[in-house]
C-alpha cells in the first residue's frame, strides 16, 4: 500500500460553545484529488485551518510522510508543502503576475528585488500549467479565470507536495471551470496531494477520486467515488435521519394577497433573469450555498446595489404598479448579514438606533424637531414588546449581547412597519435561545400580514420558518418549492446535480 | 403547535435568569465607559475654565466684562467657521476651503461696497459667494462621490488665488461707514456680534441634536451603510453640510470684513484652516465623523482665540504659535484615540 502523505489522526478543535471538530482522521495520497463535502458549519474550514497552521487543535496528531509534525503557523505549513488556493482571490489587481506571485519570496539581492529570476521562476510554475502568461501582465488585465490561476501557480511556487483547494470554482465560468479541472489532473500526474472542498456537487464526479463527508465536525464517511451516486453524498451530507422541525411540521398557511412580483430582475455577472412573487403573509425561504447570488440578490432587490435590468411591482392598496428602483427602500424593511457592520450606529443609544428609519413620522406638529417624547415611548413600547434586555433606552448598543442588539434592528423595521421584510442571515452568531426568540418573531410577523423573504445558511432554521423555498444556484432561481419540501430536496436542487 | 408555544416559554424563563448575571456584570462596564465618556465630552469646558481661573489670577484686569466680551468678539469669525466646519466633520468630510471662501467672499462685498454698491446688498454677496464655495464643494463631494478632502482642497486653492488675484494682494479698504457700524453695534453694551453667535450656536446645537437632518447627520457620520439601508438621503445629506459650512463661512466673513475695516485675502491664509480646525476637535468633535456639537465647536473656538491672545501677550512670534497650535491638534487626537482603546 502507498503512504500516505498526510495523516491526522483524532483532530479536535472546540471554539468556545462550539465542538468545531470531533475526532477528525483523514489521510491523503498523493496523486490523488480527494474531495472534501459537507454543508456550512460541519467543520471543513477549521480542519483547513489547522493544515494551514492558522488555528491549533486541541487534540490529535499531524503525520506528514509517516513522521509527526507540529504546524503551528502558515510558515510551517509551507515548510512541509502545503499549500493553499483561497476561494476569495487574495491578489493585488493592479500589481503584476510576477509581483503578486513573489511577494512574500522574492529573490533580492541587498533589498533590490531580482526581477529576471523572479520572472523565470513564475514563467516556469506558469509553464507547467499550460499558460503563456508574461509576467509582467497586470492581475486586472486578466479574466477571473486566468486569475485563478495565478492563484494556483503562487501556491505552485516553491517545492509543493499536497495543494487544498477551497471552492476554487465558485467565481469562474464553465469553460474556465475545464481548464481549471485540466490544471487539476496534470498535477494530479505529478504526484501532488490535492484537497478541494466544493458545495457543488458534480465537480466532484468530475474530478474526484476518493470523497470525505463531514456532518456537525465530525467524519460521517469516506468511499472512492467511481463507487457512489449522487444521493449518497446527499444523504451522507445532511444526514440519513431528515429530522424535521424543531417546532412541529409547519402547517401551510392560508396565503393572504399578492404584494410583490419581480420580474427578469438582473444585474450583470451577479443575477440572471430573477422572477419571483410574494404573498402577504407569507415567509418564503431563500437557499442557496455560498456564493450562489442569495445575498447579491437581497441588495439588488432593496436597492442598494444597481440593477441592469427588470421590474418590481408592489401591491399598494390593491394596484400592483411598477415601482422605481431608487425608491424601492420605502418598501422594504431591510436586515443584512452583517448586524455590526451595516444595521447599527453602535456607539449611539438603543432608542437612536430602533427610530433610525422612521424619522420623517417622528417629527413634532409644533417644530421642525424630533418629539423625543414620542420617540421614548415608542422605543419603550418596542423594547417590551421584543423583550429587549436593556437597563435603559439611553444605552449604548454597542453594549449590547447579539441577539438584542439583531431585536433592536427589528424593533426598527417594527417600527416603521414595512409590508415587506427582507432578513438575510436574521439569526447569525446568535445563541440558541436567542435564535429562537427571532425566529418567534419573524413567525409573529408574518402571522400579522407581512410578507418576509428570509434567507439563511441554517437549513434547519429556514424549514422551521419557511412556508415556501426558492433555490439559488449561480445567480439563477433554479427551484421551487413548497412547505412539504425535505432538506434533501433543498440540498439537491442547491449542489446542482446529473440528475437535472 | 402548543409544544411549541411552551417549549418558547421556558426558554424565555432560562434565558431571562441568564441574562441578569451578564446584564449586571456588563452594566459595571458600562457606566465606567459612560463617565469616560463624560469626561472627554466635558474636557473643552473644564479646559476653558481652567485657562480661565489662570489668566483671572495672573492677568491684571482679565476677568472684567468688557474684557470677556472682548474675547467673544475676537473668537466669533472663528467660532462660526469653527462651527460650520464641525458639521461637515460629523457627516464625516473635511471642508478646508472655509477660510478661504471666506477671504474670497470677503474681497468681492468690500470691492462692491467701495465702487459705491449697497451695504445690505454687500453682505449679500458676501454671503452667496461662500455658499455657491460650498454648493460647489458638496455637490462634487455628495453627489459625485468625489473624495472631501481633495474637492475643499483644490477649492481652497482656486478661492485664496481667485482672492489674490482680485485684489493684487492688497487689501480693499474704504468701505460705508455704515456697514462698519451696523455689523459691530451693541445692544445694551453688549456687541450684536456676540449675540448673534450665542443665538447661532444655541440654535445649531439644538437643530443638529433633534432635528430630522441632525440626527440623521450623526447616523451618516457613524456609519454610512447602516444609514444607507435605513433609507436615509445620503447624497442630499452630505451636500447641505457643505452648502452649511459655506454660509458659515459667510457669516464669518462680513464679521471680518467689518472688523478689519476691509477686505483682504490675508483673512484666509493657511493658519486659518489650523485655527478653525482645530477649535472644531479641541471642542469634541472627531475627525472620524459621527461626534460631536456646535456648542463644543464654538468652545473650541473659545479656547483657541484664548491660546492665540496668551501667546501674543507672551509676545511669541506667529510662526511659533503655528507649532504650538499643531501641536495641541495632535495632543487632543491623541487623547481621543488613547480614549477609544
Amino acid at each position: 500500500m502507498i503512504e500516505p502523505f498526510l495523516r491526522t489522526i483524532g483532530i479536535s478543535k472546540s471554539f468556545p460553545g462550539v465542538q468545531a471538530l470531533k475526532n477528525v482522521s483523514i489521510e491523503a495520497f498523493p496523486g490523488e484529488v480527494l474531495c472534501i463535502v459537507g454543508i456550512n458549519g460541519a467543520g471543513k474550514t477549521t480542519l483547513m485551518n489547522i493544515l494551514g497552521g492558522i488555528v491549533k487543535s486541541d487534540e490529535g496528531e499531524i503525520y506528514i510522510e509517516g513522521i509527526p509534525v507540529e504546524i503551528s503557523n502558515p510558515l510551517d505549513a509551507e515548510k512541509y508543502g502545503i499549500a493553499f488556493v483561497h476561494q476569495e482571490m487574495g491578489l493585488f489587481p493592479t500589481m503584476s503576475i510576477v509581483d503578486n506571485m513573489c511577494i512574500s519570496s522574492f529573490p533580492n539581492k541587498l533589498g533590490i528585488i531580482d526581477y529576471k529570476l523572479a520572472e523565470e521562476r513564475c514563467e516556469s510554475v506558469l509553464k507547467r500549467l499550460g499558460c503563456d502568461f508574461h509576467p509582467r501582465t497586470k492581475i486586472h488585465d486578466l479574466s477571473p479565470g486566468d486569475q485563478q490561476i495565478v492563484e494556483i501557480a503562487r501556491a505552485l511556487l516553491g517545492e509543493r507536495r499536497l495543494i487544498i483547494f477551497d471552492e476554487p470554482t465558485s467565481s469562474l465560468s464553465s469553460r474556465e471551470k475545464t481548464c481549471l479541472f485540466e490544471v487539476l489532473t496534470l498535477l494530479k500526474k505529478e504526484g501532488i496531494s490535492i484537497i478541494f472542498i466544493t458545495h457543488l456537487l458534480h465537480e466532484i464526479f468530475e474530478v474526484g477520486d476518493r470523497l470525505i463527508a463531514f456532518r456537525n465536525g465530525e467524519v460521517v464517511g469516506g468511499e472512492m467515488i467511481k463507487n457512489i451516486t449522487y444521493k449518497d453524498v446527499i444523504a451522507l451530507m445532511i444526514g440519513t435521519e431528515e429530522t424535521r422541525s424543531f417546532f412541529g411540521c409547519r402547517t401551510p398557511k392560508v396565503v393572504g394577497d399578492l404584494i410583490l412580483e419581480v420580474e427578469n430582475l438582473s444585474r450583470r455577472g451577479v443575477l440572471y433573469n430573477i422572477n419571483f412573487t410574494l404573498h402577504k403573509g407569507e415567509v418564503l425561504g431563500l437557499w442557496g450555498l455560498l456564493g450562489s447570488g442569495r445575498t447579491e440578490l437581497e441588495r439588488a432587490l432593496v436597492g442598494l446595489d444597481p440593477i441592469d435590468k427588470g421590474t418590481i411591482k408592489i401591491n399598494h392598496n390593491g394596484i400592483l404598479k411598477t415601482i422605481r428602483h431608487r425608491d424601492a427602500k420605502k418598501w422594504f424593511g431591510i436586515i443584512t448579514e452583517n448586524r455590526r457592520k451595516d444595521g447599527l450606529l453602535l456607539p449611539m443609544s438603543v432608542k437612536t438606533n430602533i427610530s433610525l428609519a422612521d424619522l420623517r413620522k417622528l417629527i413634532s406638529r409644533v417644530w421642525p424637531l424630533i418629539d423625543t417624547k414620542l420617540e421614548t415611548e415608542l422605543s419603550k413600547k418596542l423594547v417590551n414588546r421584543l423583550d429587549i434586555k436593556i437597563t435603559s433606552i439611553e444605552q449604548q448598543v454597542a453594549t449590547l449581547s447579539g441577539g438584542n442588539q439583531q431585536k433592536v434592528i427589528l424593533a426598527r423595521w417594527l417600527l416603521s412597519n414595512p409590508p415587506i421584510y427582507i432578513m438575510d442571515e436574521p439569526t447569525r452568531g446568535l445563541s440558541v435561545e436567542a435564535k429562537s426568540e427571532v425566529d418567534r418573531i419573524i413567525g409573529e410577523l408574518a402571522e400579522s400580514g407581512a410578507a418576509i423573504l428570509v434567507i439563511s445558511s441554517d437549513i434547519d432554521e429556514l424549514i422551521n420558518l419557511s412556508s415556501r423555498y426558492l433555490v439559488m444556484r449561480r445567480g439563477r432561481i433554479v427551484a421551487e418549492f413548497q412547505a412539504e419540501a425535505s432538506k434533501s430536496d433543498l440540498m439537491a436542487a442547491a449542489a446542482g446535480g446529473n440528475h437535472e | 403547535m402548543v409544544r411549541k408555544k411552551e417549549r418558547l416559554a421556558n426558554v424565555s424563563i432560562t434565558k431571562n435568569d441568564k441574562v441578569k448575571v451578564f446584564g449586571q456584570a456588563r452594566n459595571l462596564i458600562v457606566t465606567r465607559r459612560v463617565a469616560d465618556m463624560r469626561v472627554v465630552r466635558y474636557l473643552p469646558f473644564i479646559v476653558v475654565i481652567a485657562i480661565l481661573i489662570i489668566l483671572g489670577l495672573t492677568v491684571p484686569h482679565f476677568l472684567t466684562i468688557s474684557n470677556i466680551i472682548n474675547i467673544l468678539v475676537q473668537a466669533s469669525p472663528l467660532g462660526l467657521m469653527a462651527i460650520g466646519i464641525s458639521v461637515v466633520l460629523i457627516g464625516g468630510g473635511i471642508d478646508l476651503s472655509i477660510p478661504s471662501l471666506m477671504a474670497l467672499g470677503g474681497v468681492f462685498g468690500a470691492i462692491f461696497m467701495k465702487n459705491g454698491g449697497n451695504p445690505v446688498l454687500a453682505g449679500l454677496i458676501m454671503l452667496a459667494v461662500c455658499t455657491l464655495g460650498g454648493c460647489v464643494n458638496g455637490f462634487a463631494v455628495g453627489y459625485l462621490k468625489m473624495v472631501p478632502f481633495i474637492v475643499t482642497f483644490s477649492m481652497m486653492t482656486v478661492a485664496m488665488g481667485a482672492s489674490l488675484w482680485v485684489t493684487k494682494a492688497v487689501s480693499v479698504g474704504g468701505l460705508p461707514q455704515i456697514f462698519i457700524d451696523t455689523v459691530l453695534a451693541k445692544i445694551w453694551g453688549i456687541p450684536v456680534i456676540v449675540i448673534v453667535l450665542i443665538f447661532i450656536t444655541a440654535v445649531a446645537t439644538l437643530l443638529m441634536r433633534n432635528s430630522l437632518y441632525g440626527r440623521w447627520l450623526y447616523a451618516v457620520g457613524i456609519n454610512v451603510e447602516a444609514s444607507r439601508v435605513s433609507g436615509i438621503p445620503i447624497a442630499r445629506l452630505i451636500f447641505l453640510t457643505y452648502v452649511i459650512s459655506g454660509v458659515f463661512a459667510g457669516l464669518a466673513t462680513i464679521i471680518t470684513t467689518a472688523r478689519l475695516g476691509a477686505g483682504a485675502a490675508t483673512i484666509g491664509r493657511e493658519g486659518v484652516v489650523l485655527d478653525v480646525v482645530s477649535s472644531a476637535v479641541v471642542g469634541g468633535v472627531s475627525i472620524n465623523g459621527g461626534v460631536g456639537s456646535a456648542l463644543g465647536a464654538g468652545i473650541g473656538a473659545i479656547i483657541i482665540t484664548l491660546i492665540n491672545n496668551i501667546m501674543n501677550m507672551m509676545h511669541l512670534s506667529y510662526y511659533i504659535t503655528l507649532v504650538a497650535k499643531g501641536f495641541i491638534i495632535i495632543a487632543v487626537v491623541t487623547l481621543s484615540s488613547f480614549h477609544k482603546k
